[in-house]
C-alpha cells in the first residue's frame, strides 16, 4: 500500500534533517550536558573528575576574575582596533579600487588564511623578539626595547589574525551599497566627508556589526595568540581552561569555567544582536 | 588612503614573506638566516612525523568537510519543511555550534567521550568473544566529529540563505509539472545551490585544516599539522616547518587560481549564452 | 711474548671500549670492529640463531615509528638519528614543561607515547594510578643496577619492582646573564628581588608548580615542598607581586635567554650548562637558601602502542656508549658510574654539571605530595591567570 503523500513528505523531511540532528545531539547537546554535570562535581585526589554535587566550583569562579576581565577587555579592544584598520581597506576595495583588480585584491585579503595561523604567529614572535624590531631600534640608538610578551604584542597578533574576518563582511556590505546614493548625495552638494558620515557609514553598519560581533566572539575563546605572544603573562579565559585541563587537572572547575564562558558569550552576542536590530530596524537594511 | 591600504597589505604579508624566506635557510634555526638552501624541503618531505601530521590534517579536514557538506545541505533542505518550532530548535543548535568557542567544544567533547569510553570499554570487553577487545579512544573519529560540528552549522547556514533567496515558486512550478521531487531537486534546486555548498565545503575544510584548539583536546595520540607545529614551537622550530607551510600556501594558491579560471570560463560561457 | 701471540691475544677492556666508541662514531667499519675484537667467528655462529646475539629487544618487530615525551633541550638529536639508523624506528620527540602536564595527558588517555621522562617524585603516583607497569628487565640488558648511584635512583623502584630507569640527575638553579645584570645573585631571595628591580621585565619563571612555587617558598625561608596553607599563601603573595615584572612564565627559557629578551631565569642544570657553553656570560647559580635536586627517569606508559620500540630505545639509551654522548650534549650529570668513567674531563670538572657537594646540601628532592596537592595546583593556576 503506497504511503499517503503527507506521511511520505514527513518521512522525507525527517530523513533530511536526521543526520544533522543526530550529530548536533551527540556532539553538542550531550557533551554540553556532561560538562554541566561535571561542573557540579569534585576534583579527584590525583586530579580529574569525581562525582559529587557541590557548588564549590562556581563559588571559586572569582579566582579567575582577572582572566575573565582580561578577556572581556582585550577582546572588544582587539575587535575595535581590527575595525579601525579594516574599514579603510574594505572601503577602498569596494568603492575606490579599480574594478579590474578588485577580485585579485579581495582574494589577497583571504590568502593569509591559507598559511597556518600558528606559523604566522610564530613569525611575529621573531619580528617582535629582540632579533627583530628591537634589533633595528638598537641600530638607531634605542636600546633594550621589549615588545614580545606584552599586551601590545597580543593586541597586534589579534589585529593581524582577525583582520580578514573583519574586512570581508564590511566589504560585502559596502559593495552592495547603491552607488547612485553617493552620486545623489554629491549632487545635492554634500561634501565627501558628510556623504561618508551621512550615507556610506550608516549603510555599511550591518557589515561592521557582523564583523565586530564575529571577531569579538571568536576572541572570547582565544588561546594561541596570548599563549605565543603573551608569554603566559597575558592570560585569557581560553588559557585558563587549557591550564585547568592540561596542568592542574581540575576537570570540574574547568567545566564550571567553560559553562560560564558560554553564558558570557551568549550575553555578549545578545547585546550585539540587540544593537544590530536597532540599527537595522530603524534603517531598514538587511543584516546578512 | 592608497598608502594606508598598501601598508595593511604589507602588514598582512610581512610575516608570510618571513616564513617563506626562512624556509630557504641553510642553518638549523628558523630565526637566524645563514645562507640559501632548499635542503629543508627535502628534510620536510622525508620527515615521517611531519608528513603523517599533514596527511592526518588533510584526511580529517576532507572527511569532516564532506560529511558537513552532505548533511548540512540535507538539513538546509529539510529545515524548510519543518514546523516553525522544529526550525527554531535547529536554528538555535546551529547558532550554538557556531558561537560556542572552540576551546569549550574541545573540552566538552573530551569530557563526554572520556566518560563514555570508561563505560563502554569494560562493557565491550565483557561481551567480546576474542582475547583482545577493541579499545575505544580519542583519535580521528573524535576530531572529525568535533570539527564537523562547526562545519555542519556553517554549511547549513550558507545553503539555507541561498535556498531562501531562491524562492519557492521555482520548486512549486516544477512539482506542478509532475516532476518527481528528486528530479526537481537534481535539475532545479541542486544547480542553484551548488556554489553555496562548495563555498561551505571550502570554508569547512579551511577551518578544520587550521584548527588547533579543538584538536588539542580531542586528538588523543593523533597528531595534526597544527598540533605538530605547536609542539615544534616548544622544542625549537627548524625551517622544516617553514618549508611545509610554504608548500601548503603554494598548493592552496594554485587551487584558488584553478578555481578562478574554471569559474571565469563558466561565467563567460553563460554570458555568451544569454 | 711473540708478536703472533700479541696480535691474537684477547682484547683488553679499555681497548674494547675504544673500539666500540670508534665503531659507534662510524670511524671503523663493522667488519674491522668484529675482526679486531675477535668476535667475528662468534658472530657468524650466533647469527644463525636469531634472538641470541641480537639483543632481545631488537629481535622483535619494532615497527617503524615511536613517540617519546620528554623535556625541552634534553637530548642530542644525533642520538635518535643513530637509533633510527640502527633499528629502522623513527622517534617522534614531544616536549613538555611540567610533570603535571605529562600526568594530565596520560590521565586523559591516548597519549601515544612509548617512552616518557617523569621526575623522581612522580613515579609513585603513576604506579598508584596504574599508568605505568613494572619494567621487564630482561629486555634491558644494557642497564646495570650495580653501577647506579642509589642516592639518585631509589625512587625508580617500588616494592622491589623497577618501574623506571634513571636518565640523569640535576639541580634547579638560576641562569643569569651577567653582562646585563650587575647585582650579585646568590639566593632565591636575591632572584625575586632582582626580578622586580634590575631585571624588571626580563626575568622568567617556569610554567611548573614544583619549581616556581618551591623556589618562592625557599626564598621566604620555607621548605621547597611545603604544602602548609599559610606558607603557600605567603608564596602566592610573593609570586603575584613579582608577576607584573616578569618577562614570561615558560619552562622553555633557552630561546628567550639566547636572544637576550630575558636576562635571568629559573633554570635546570642541563639548560644552564648549554647556555653557559654557548654564552659564557650566562652564569648558573644554585641558591644558597635551597632549591631542588632531582633525578629524571625513563618509564613506559601502560598505554604505549609500541612497547617493543619503547624498550629498544630505553636499552639503547642505557648503553654507556650512547648515554655518554647524550650527557655531553645535554649537560646534565649522570647517575651511572660506567658513563661517568667515559665522560671527558672537561665535563666532569664543569662545576655547573658536577657542583661541589657543599652546594647541594640545602637542596631538596621534590616530594610526591606536591604533584597531586590541589592547593599547589590551584595556586599555580591562580598565579598564571592573575
Amino acid at each position: 500500500m503506497p504511503l499517503a503523500p503527507d506521511r511520505k513528505r514527513q518521512l522525507t523531511t525527517a530523513a533530511l534533517v536526521a543526520p544533522a540532528g543526530l550529530w548536533l545531539f551527540v556532539f553538542l547537546v550531550l557533551p554540553f550536558m556532561a560538562m554541566v554535570v561535571f561542573a557540579f562535581g569534585e576534583r579527584a585526589p590525583e586530579g580529574g573528575y569525581q562525582a559529587a554535587f557541590t557548588f564549590a566550583q562556581f563559588a571559586n569562579l572569582p579566582s579567575r576574575a582577572a582572566a575573565f576581565w582580561n578577556t572581556l577587555m582585550i577582546a572588544p579592544i582587539g575587535a575595535f582596533l581590527c575595525l579601525i584598520v579594516a574599514y579603510p581597506v574594505a572601503y577602498y576595495l569596494a568603492i575606490k579600487s579599480n574594478p579590474k583588480y578588485r577580485l585579485v585584491l579581495v582574494s589577497l585579503v583571504v590568502v593569509p588564511f591559507w598559511t597556518s595561523l600558528l606559523v604566522r604567529t610564530y613569525a611575529w614572535m621573531y619580528i617582535l623578539g629582540s632579533r627583530g624590531i628591537p634589533n633595528l631600534l638598537g641600530m638607531i640608538g634605542i636600546e633594550d626595547v621589549r615588545l614580545l610578551n606584552t599586551p601590545g604584542a597580543v593586541l597586534l597578533g589579534i589585529v593581524y589574525g582577525y583582520l580578514p574576518l573583519m574586512i570581508m563582511p564590511i566589504y560585502v556590505s559596502l559593495e552592495k551599497l547603491d552607488r547612485r546614493l553617493l552620486e545623489a548625495s554629491a549632487d545635492l552638494g554634500a561634501k565627501p566627508v558628510s556623504t561618508f558620515f551621512g550615507v556610506t557609514l550608516p549603510l555599511s553598519l550591518p557589515g561592521v556589526m557582523t564583523g565586530v560581533a564575529l571577531v569579538t566572539i571568536l576572541l572570547l575563546g582565544e588561546y594561541l595568540i596570548p599563549q605565543l605572544l603573551g608569554g603566559g603573562k597575558v592570560f585569557f579565559i581560553g588559557n585558563a581552561l587549557v591550564d585547568l585541563f592540561l596542568q592542574s587537572r581540575n576537570w570540574p572547575f574547568g567545566s564550571a569555567i567553560a559553562v560560564t564562558l558560554v553564558v558570557v558569550v551568549v550575553i555578549v552576542l545578545s547585546v550585539a544582536m540587540r544593537i544590530a536590530w536597532k540599527v537595522s530596524g530603524s534603517r531598514q537594511v538587511d543584516l546578512v | 588612503m592608497r598608502a594606508l591600504v598598501t601598508f595593511v597589505y604589507l602588514f598582512l604579508y610581512a610575516p608570510i614573506a618571513l616564513v617563506v624566506l626562512f624556509s630557504f635557510n641553510a642553518g638549523r634555526s628558523a630565526s637566524e638566516f645563514t645562507g640559501f638552501s632548499t635542503m629543508w624541503y627535502g628534510k620536510a618531505l622525508g620527515n615521517t612525523f611531519l608528513i603523517t601530521a599533514l596527511q592526518n590534517s588533510l584526511m580529517i579536514a576532507f572527511t569532516s568537510a564532506v560529511l558537513a557538506a552532505i548533511f548540512g545541505t540535507m538539513a538546509a533542505l529539510g529545515m524548510q519543511r519543518l514546523s516553525s518550532r522544529g526550525r527554531a530548535i535547529f536554528d538555535g543548535l546551529f547558532a550554538a555550534a557556531i558561537v560556542v568557542p572552540g576551546v569549550v567544544i574541545g573540552i566538552a567533547t573530551l569530557v563526554a567521550l572520556v566518560e563514555v569510553f570508561s563505560f563502554l570499554n569494560p562493557a565491550l570487553a565483557s561481551i567480546w568473544p576474542g582475547d583482545k577487545p577493541p579499545q575505544l579512544g580519542l583519535g580521528y573519529g573524535s576530531i572529525i566529529a568535533a570539527h564537523g560540528l562547526f562545519s555542519l552549522a556553517l554549511v547549513t547556514m550558507i545553503v539555507k540563505a541561498r535556498i531562501a533567496s531562491l524562492g519557492r515558486d521555482i520548486v512549486e512550478a516544477s512539482s506542478d509539472l509532475y516532476a518527481t521531487p528528486f528530479t526537481t531537486f537534481r535539475q532545479i534546486v541542486l544547480p542553484q545551490i551548488l556554489p553555496s555548498v562548495l563555498a561551505g565545503f571550502l570554508l569547512a575544510f579551511t577551518f578544520s585544516f587550521d584548527d588547533f584548539i579543538v584538536a588539542f583536546f580531542v586528538a588523543g595520540s593523533k597528531t595534526t599539522l597544527p598540533i605538530y607545529v605547536f609542539a615544534s614551537i616548544r622544542r625549537g622550530v627548524t625551517p622544516e616547518i617553514n618549508a611545509i607551510a610554504t608548500m601548503v600556501l603554494v598548493a592552496s594558491l594554485l587551487l584558488i587560481l584553478i578555481a578562478r579560471v574554471l569559474m571565469q570560463d563558466k561565467t563567460t560561457k553563460t554570458q555568451t549564452g544569454e | 711474548m711473540t708478536k703472533w701471540y700479541r696480535e691474537n691475544a684477547p682484547i683488553t677492556a679499555e681497548n674494547l671500549t675504544d673500539e666500540w666508541m670508534r665503531l659507534k662514531r662510524g670511524s671503523v667499519t663493522r667488519r674491522h670492529f668484529l675482526g679486531v675484537t675477535g668476535l667475528g667467528l662468534a658472530t657468524a655462529v650466533l647469527a644463525r640463531q636469531p634472538g641470541l646475539f641480537n639483543s632481545a629487544a631488537y629481535a622483535q618487530d619494532l615497527g617503524t615509528t615511536m613517540s617519546l615525551a620528554t623535556w625541552p633541550n634534553y637530548h642530542d638529536p644525533a642520538t635518535f638519528e643513530a637509533f633510527t639508523a640502527a633499528t629502522g624506528v623513527a622517534v617522534e620527540v614531544n616536549v613538555f614543561g611540567s610533570n603535571e602536564e605529562m600526568l594530565a595527558k596520560l590521565q586523559a588517555g591516548g597519549t601515544g607515547w612509548d617512552l616518557f621522562v617523569p621526575t623522581n617524585y612522580t613515579i609513585s603516583t603513576y604506579v598508584k594510578l596504574g599508568l605505568i607497569d613494572p619494567l621487564d628487565m630482561s629486555k634491558l640488558p644494557a642497564f646495570s643496577q650495580a653501577s647506579q648511584s642509589a642516592r639518585f635512583t631509589s625512587e625508580g623502584a617500588i616494592d622491589a619492582k623497577t618501574y623506571a630507569l634513571p636518565k640523569n640527575w640535576g639541580t634547579t638553579g638560576m641562569a643569569v646573564n651577567t653582562s646585563k645584570i650587575k647585582t650579585k645573585i646568590t639566593s632565591w631571595k636575591d632572584f625575586f628581588e632582582v626580578a622586580m628591580t634590575e631585571a624588571d621585565g626580563r626575568a622568567m619563571v617556569h610554567d611548573y608548580q614544583l619549581t616556581t612555587i618551591g623556589s618562592a617558598l625557599v626564598s621566604l625561608g620555607y621548605s621547597f615542598n611545603s604544602i602548609k596553607p599559610e606558607e603557600l599563601a605567603k608564596a602566592e603573595e610573593l609570586l603575584i607581586k613579582v608577576k607584573p615584572h616578569l618577562y614570561g612564565i615558560n619552562s622553555d627559557y633557552q630561546p628567550g635567554m639566547r636572544a637576550t629578551d630575558a636576562w635571568m631565569t629559573m633554570c635546570w642544570t642541563n639548560d644552564g650548562a648549554q647556555l653557559n657553553r654557548d654564552m659564557p656570560e650566562i652564569a648558573y647559580i644554585l641558591g644558597t637558601d635551597g632549591g631542588e635536586i632531582w633525578t629524571d627517569f625513563y618509564a613506559i606508559p601502560k598505554s604505549a602502542a609500541n612497547k617493543p620500540a619503547g624498550y629498544a630505545l630505553l636499552d639503547y639509551l642505557m648503553t654507556p656508549a650512547n648515554a655518554v654522548k647524550e650527557h655531553i650534549a645535554n649537560g646534565a650529570p649522570t647517575t651511572d658510574s660506567r658513563v661517568l668513567a667515559l665522560l671527558p674531563a672537561d665535563v666532569t670538572s664543569n662545576k655547573i654539571v658536577y657542583p661541589d657537594e657543599a652546594s647541594l646540601t640545602k637542596l631538596e628532592f621534590g616530594a610526591a605530595v606536591t604533584l597531586t596537592d590541589p592547593a599547589r595546583a590551584e595556586l599555580m593556576a591562580r598565579f598564571k591567570s592573575a
